[in-house]
């Protein structure tokens, strides 16, 4: 991508043109897919898996390459956890028919574990998290790169420009609306 | 629920209910106005929540669970890179309590297992009470690694501190127990990479113990990968974040971090590696410690914020921010100087700090390094940095794992050779730990192509040690074997270095034709640049120094310079070679010139402490340069700092010390401050009678001795020195040699002076005619002067009775 680019597809994307995020799946997305895929195959890969990493990573190596500015460091990171988003789920629908029988868990952060723990399903969790994007973007984009890309709640406030008391105060509510969510569609 | 207020009511509505004891939520609900299918669903909200809460809480069981030898107890810590556990480890029936650390599998790198191998003699032979030692490491069922190490009962070290309000002295203290593991740690070629506050115990009698030592080096990915994702954000060196590599000067980057954080209860970076990551790439400059305190930060060290400011923006505040600085260059130069730095501060003593007056410390390494006093770590250093310097050299050569390692290795068993009774006595120099190097390093180093380059980095630091014949021979055996293996490269390399120490030890012969067989294969494109600029250099300076003056030399130095910079080799090498080539500009009389090249060296050399001494050596070149033109006030102050320099680096009796301190005095006596000229010379003739009483060079320092004397109107003395100056140079030196000329002129000064205008006129004579000839500087030509004008004062002069002319 030429220099600037994701940075112009990125605000194309935060101003409401979907179809930018199309163009930013072919910067982004084939590496995240790549670790995602290792991780599913519970593969040890030379590098670190986990997706914090992987993101930071590509963050560091856009910004070396000028493809990216710092500015849009929100931006990408929000974007980045959708996509993380989009190959979790996306594995989950191609494993939906062995799942249990020993095959992969998905690995959440470890905070949404229960969720797994109550059988939920993860297109349900999918099918929730598009409605709380629609109800409050912001809440979503919090839980996608808490719960998705393994930040911390620190991390996350940084990045959002936000206190932590206020991800954990929204966290604690999506958390907490998720589980009713949840229950109320689950089995 | 669909419009925007309900979604803000519901936050608040279950808010309300978080914050209600469990009992009263569903009438505080009802009050609140929330219809029985909100208020059910809200309450549905909070249990999840509070489920979430107790799934959390639950530590991860441990039932006898068993890993490798060791039997799991309890949960001790959880961490980012997993959970630590207290377990019972059976080594021959003898049940040991132990840290057991279990890893998430995505830590455990293919090559996990074989690292640690590689590493546990190394990591295993770190004994020191402030480290705690690795003792084991494995594989899981699951495939999750885990390490085994010491078990220490402590507190994280800022927690100790805020527990016991410690003061700011007292936490110092401890950071220099922390700092005292890492320096030994590096004298083992062991980095630490992620120090932190949680990776430092102190035990309940207030022993520090440092954690985690090697973990670094066994989790951090095979080469091409990054160290920055396994890095603590708010305590890893800018470096580390933009993932370079990484060297001691990421720990010393870490200590300052930890220190800041010990001391101001503030970070010195954000613990977010995304904003982290920025300020590395934009290599931003840390904030100064002081400037967060707050009140509680305050009451924990017992001081008012105030005066916690205070002290944090004064001397210690510049030594953290020295750890701090972006660039690791800019740091200390090892651990040792900074804990130097912090003991001084506790003794109230000034501290080091300031950027120039860093190179002290270095200087005092270097100093004792010259006089080759034994110490373990000391030589230990010299062969490392060696050994670093040459794999530096080669560019890649350390940093590839294994090659690496072998280096390592030799080192560690080299060290414990030298100590052992393998020769019968301890190594107890620099030359013969070199030596008993070369001997060993094959043992060692097996793969042939290393080992040259090993070899080579021996060699080359013989050769820094004034060990010509041992370095010569070593050089010899690495080209031998280079030319069998047709590796042109190491051949270049030892040719052009041996063909240097074949001429530093007068052999010009073997050093012409070495030096030449170098520069002819240095076309080669196998040939680092750094390598082709060398065998360049001692080619044609060497030439140059020996008689063949000739443009060719100059023109080679010239390319060696444009490359070395358009390379961008280290400044260092860039400097030397500048340097060369001022001196041959110089020694063909173009001052000017030569000036600016020695200009650009200077430059060059940078503030880096380790070239404190080259410094020196240019600025006495710029000196003698200024006093060649003429212009001697200019000159005075450049000797003052070259002297200085030289004091500090090796050492004020050292020779290049010794030889500025000389020529100052020469420059101070003709500027009309004899009296000063006099009193540096007169401390200093002693020493240089030591280390060249018998050879004709000390004739030089007996003229700036007898120069000071006339100036002071010691004529007795200066008469004794002249006349000496004349028997050391008398068979040894040409007795048509201007220098003899000199020595005359004193004489005769010297006689004058006395009234013996008879006894000197003999001697004027002698000066006046030797000096009449060959004056190609300013100076020569002002001595040709004054030795006539003394001739014909005598000569005009009527004898004193009782005197006889010759």
């Amino acid at each position: 991508m030429a220099d600037g680019e994701i940075t112009t597809l990125l605000r194309e994307w935060r101003d409401g043109k979907p179809q930018a995020i199309d163009r930013l799946f072919e910067a982004v997305y084939p590496r995240l897919r790549e670790i995602a895929g290792a991780l599913f195959r519970g593969e040890s890969l030379e590098q670190m898996l986990q997706p914090t990493g992987v993101v930071n990573e590509l963050f560091l190596k856009l910004v070396q390459q000028r493809t990216l500015r710092f500015e849009d460091r929100e931006h990408f990171y929000s974007l980045s956890a959708r996509l993380m988003r989009r190959v979790l789920i996306d594995h989950a629908r191609a494993r939906r028919s062995q799942k249990r029988d020993g095959g992969t868990a998905v690995p959440l952060e470890e905070r949404l574990a229960w969720i797994e723990a109550d059988d939920v399903d993860l297109l349900d969790l999918d099918r929730a998290l598009d409605e709380l994007d629609a109800l409050d973007s912001r809440k979503c984009h919090m839980a996608e790169m808490r719960f998705f890309l393994g930040f911390s709640a620190e991390e996350t406030a940084q990045l959002l420009c936000v206190s932590k008391a206020t991800v954990d105060r929204e966290l604690r509510f999506v958390r907490g609306w998720m589980f009713e969510r949840l229950r109320r569609s689950g089995p | 629920m669909k419009s925007y207020e309900d979604w803000q009511r519901l936050q608040e509505l279950f808010e309300l209910a978080l914050n209600t004891p469990e009992a009263e939520r569903a009438s505080e609900l009802e009050t609140a106005g929330a219809d029985p299918q909100l208020r059910a669903r809200i309450l549905q909200m909070v249990q999840g929540v509070e489920h979430e809460a107790s799934v959390a809480g639950e530590a991860p069981a441990c039932d006898g669970r068993r890993l490798g030898a060791c039997t799991l107890l309890r949960l001790i810590d959880t961490g980012g890179m997993g959970a630590v556990y207290l377990a019972e480890r059976l080594i021959g029936g003898v049940p040991q309590r132990v840290a057991l650390k279990v890893l998430a599998p995505r830590f455990a790198a293919a090559s996990f297992l074989e690292r640690f191998r590689r590493e546990q003699h190394i990591l295993a032979s770190l004994e020191h009470t402030h480290i705690t030692r690795l003792l084991d490491a494995g594989v899981g069922q699951d495939g999750e690694p885990y390490l085994v190490m010491e078990y220490v009962e402590g507190t994280h070290i800022d927690r100790y501190c805020d527990a016991r309000h410690l003061d700011v002295s007292a936490r110092i203290g401890l950071l220099i127990e922390v700092a005292e593991a890492i320096a030994y740690a590096h004298r083992n070629l062991i980095v630490h990479l992620d120090l932190k506050p949680s990776n430092i115990l102190v035990t309940e009698a207030g022993v520090v113990k440092v954690l985690d030592f090697g973990a670094s080096k066994l989790l951090a990915p095979d080469q091409g990968g990054t160290t920055t994702l396994m890095a603590t954000p708010a305590y890893a060196a800018p470096e580390q974040l933009r993932g370079e590599v990484v060297t001691t000067a990421c720990d010393i980057y870490s200590l300052g971090a930890v220190l800041f954080y010990l001391l101001s209860g503030g970070r010195v970076e954000s613990n977010s590696l995304p904003v982290a990551i920025e300020n590395a790439l934009r290599e931003r400059e840390p904030q100064a410690l002081g400037s967060g305190v707050d009140i509680d930060a305050a009451m924990v060290r017992g001081v008012s914020p105030a005066r916690l400011r205070q002290i944090l923006r004064g001397d210690i505040g510049t030594i953290v921010g020295k750890c701090l600085r972006p660039r690791g260059r800019e740091r200390y130069t090892s651990v040792d100087a900074l804990l130097q730095d912090l003991r001084r501060y506790l003794e109230g003593r000034p501290v080091l700090a300031r950027p120039h007056t860093g190179a002290y410390l270095l200087g005092k390494y270097v100093r004792r390094h010259r006089l080759g006093v034994t110490a373990g770590a000391l030589i230990l250093m010299t062969v490392l940095s060696t050994l670093l310097y040459a794999g530096w050299r080669q560019q890649q050569a350390v940093r590839e794992g294994q090659r690496a390692l072998a280096m390592q290795s030799f080192v560690y068993r080299l060290f414990k050779v030298a100590n052992a009774k393998y020769t019968g006595k301890p190594a107890a120099t620099v030359p013969e730990f070199l030596q008993l190097g070369a001997r060993l390093v094959s043992q060692f180093i097996k793969d042939p192509y290393d080992l040259r380059r090993a070899q080579l980095g021996l060699a080359e630091s013989m050769l820094e040690n004034d060990d010509l014949a041992a370095a010569r021979a070593l050089f010899n055996d690495v080209a031998t074997s280079a030319r069998v293996a047709g590796d042109v490269s190491a051949l270049v390399e030892a040719e052009a270095f041996g063909g240097n120490a074949a001429y530093l030890q007068g052999d010009e012969r073997e050093g012409e034709q070495r030096t030449a067989r170098a520069l002819a294969l240095a076309a080669d494109s196998a040939v680092p640049i750094a390598v082709r600029v060398w065998a360049e250099t001692f080619y044609a300076w060497n030439r140059d120094n020996n008689g063949y003056r000739t443009q060719e030399n100059l023109e080679l130095l010239q390319r060696a310079a444009t490359q070395a910079r358009a390379s961008h080799l280290p400044a260092r090498e860039v400097a030397d070679v500048l340097y060369n080539l001022a001196s041959d500009v110089e020694l063909r009389g173009d001052l000017a010139r030569s000036e600016a090249l020695l200009r650009q060296a200077l430059d060059a050399y940078g503030a880096d402490p380790t070239t404190l001494c080259d410094r020196s050596k240019v600025l006495g070149d710029l000196a003698w340069n200024a006093q060649m033109a003429g212009n001697l006030a200019k000159s005075l102050p450049l000797y003052q700092q070259a002297y200085a320099g030289y004091a500090e680096c090796s050492g004020p009796d050292s020779r290049g010390a010794l030889s500025e301190r000389e020529f100052l005095a020469g420059a101070l006596t003709r500027l009309g401050r004899g009296g000063e000229g006099y009193e540096l010379m007169r401390n200093a003739l002693p020493l240089w009678r030591r280390l060249d009483g018998t050879t004709p060079d000390f004739a030089e320092p007996l003229n700036f001795m007898t120069l000071a004397e006339l100036a002071t109107r010691r004529y007795a003395a200066a008469e004794g020195h002249a006349r000496e100056m004349v028997e050391v140079q008398t068979g040894k030196v040409d007795p048509q040699d201007r220098r003899f000329g000199m020595s005359h002129l004193l004489w005769a000064e010297a006689l004058v002076g006395q009234g013996r205008n008879a006894d000197a006129l003999p001697h004027a004579r002698i000066a006046a005619q030797l000096l009449a000839r060959n004056a190609v500087s300013p100076g020569a030509r002002q001595a040709g002067r004054d030795a006539q004008e003394l001739l014909t004062k005598i000569q005009s002069d009527p004898p004193p009775a009782g005197a006889t002319a010759p």
